[in-house]
């Protein structure tokens, strides 16, 4: 039991990124703010990079590493768009939640 | 009904930490590393063991590299965990949204130390620089811009919609419980000491198998052998200092990242850079005032 805290394998770092990417998808589900679940998602995606990179530590290949880096960098352009949709339904609402972006329903 | 909610959402959290504590404490302390669960190495039948004559300790790759500064390394890992894990809770939680932002910005300061904890420096660098400089600052000041706390932080309406929620959200935390008790324990020193004497005896065998009859065969076995333990080595000495690259650079450097970057990447490199420029074109195109704005309906074209 000591082994498991003292002693850290990779084990931990998936249990680790799961556990975040598990948080970041119950914001998902849970929040109506779209901002909110803008920041979600980068929480998931970062879940995501973390495996990823756990497991080039794990296997000894680098090319995670530049997997990741191209990760982040769609991360970023998603947060811009994302952000600036979010700025464009509050400037016709006033209104950011989810639950009453209901337009596009048939 | 509110607090009915509230404790839906405080099931689900506890379910969440439930599931990180079984997956770490399902499994027994330490691996055996030699036999084990029959992943690789034990499986290739050992060649008929001589006398290592010619014993070359060939520890090209490993030697050295292990040493036991394993418990501070561990309890700064759990530090770094808890400031991730912790902040991720916050944005999930808080309602007031500045206080979800910096909730996010401690995770990936977290994210960034675990990221230094596997040798990728380069990343963890540019994850302060991109996440907790660049998409931070984004994040705040649209919230600047639209600053309205939301009416209830928990989106299910109605009794059946509250109770398909949390059984759906049970189901599935239930199956990743279920399925984190399956990853590969943390290996004690104890493992890694074992699996590192494995390698050692292999290669002491492939050495001193050149003046066996048929010795092409087991060479091939050896070898094969060489490549099993070297790779239960690999998985069990999860916090030494990697090995470098095949170039010689020091792993996760940015020359290592540069090196593989734009050897086997270039293309990808490329596109995402045109993926950057139609973001910041396509971001400023939708979030420009219109310029019959005074009706107060956005998103037409203009």
């Amino acid at each position: 039991m000591t082994d498991i805290v003292f002693h850290v394998g990779y084990g931990h770092f998936l249990v680790l990124a799961a556990v975040l990417f598990l948080i970041g998808m119950a914001g998902v589900l849970v929040r109506r703010n779209a901002l909110i679940i803008l920041m979600s998602v980068e929480l998931m995606l970062n879940a995501a990079n973390m495996t990823l990179i756990a497991f080039s530590r794990m296997w000894g290949d680098l090319s995670a590493h530049t997997f990741a880096l191209i990760v982040i960098a769609v991360a970023a352009a998603e947060a811009a768009v994302g952000l600036a949709i979010v700025v464009a339904v509050f400037r016709g609402r006033r209104n950011v939640e989810v639950d009453h972006l209901t337009t596009l329903r048939h | 009904m509110i607090a009915a909610r509230k404790a839906a959402a405080i099931a689900v959290l506890a379910g969440l930490a439930l599931a990180f504590v079984l997956a770490c404490f399902a499994r027994p302390a330490v691996a055996q590393p030699a036999g084990e669960t029959g992943d690789a190495p034990a499986q290739v039948q050992q060649p008929a063991p001589q006398a290592p004559q010619g014993y070359v300790s060939g520890h090209t790759i490993h030697e050295d590299k292990y040493e036991s500064h394993e418990t501070g390394m561990a309890l700064l890992f759990w530090a770094f965990a808890a400031a991730t894990v912790g902040g991720a809770l916050f944005v999930i939680t808080r309602r007031n949204l500045i206080a979800a932002v910096m909730g996010m910005v401690g995770s990936f300061l977290g994210i960034a130390a675990v990221y230094m904890m596997l040798y990728a420096s380069f990343l963890a660098v540019l994850q302060m620089l991109v996440y907790a400089g660049a998409i931070m600052v984004l994040f705040v000041f649209v919230i600047m811009i639209l600053n309205r706390p939301e009416d209830e932080p928990v989106a299910p309406t109605g009794r059946a919609g509250t109770a398909l929620g949390a059984l759906s959200i049970l189901y599935i935390v239930g199956r990743l419980a279920m399925l984190l008790m399956h990853v590969h324990p943390p290996a004690g020193e104890a493992a890694v000491e074992a699996a590192r004497k494995q390698l050692d005896d292999t290669r002491s065998v492939i050495a001193g198998i050149k003046d066996s009859p048929d010795a092409a065969r087991h060479r091939e076995l050896a070898e094969a052998n060489e490549a099993a333990a070297e790779l239960q080595y690999a998985k069990v000495a999860s916090l030494s200092v990697p090995p470098p690259t095949r170039e010689g650079y020091e792993w996760g450097s940015v020359r290592a990242v540069g090196t593989d970057l734009f050897d086997g990447g270039l293309f990808p490199f490329e596109a995402i850079s045109i993926l950057l420029l139609v973001a910041v074109v396509g971001a400023i195109a939708i979030a420009r005032p219109l310029k019959d704005d005074t009706t107060g309906h956005a998103g037409e074209l203009p």
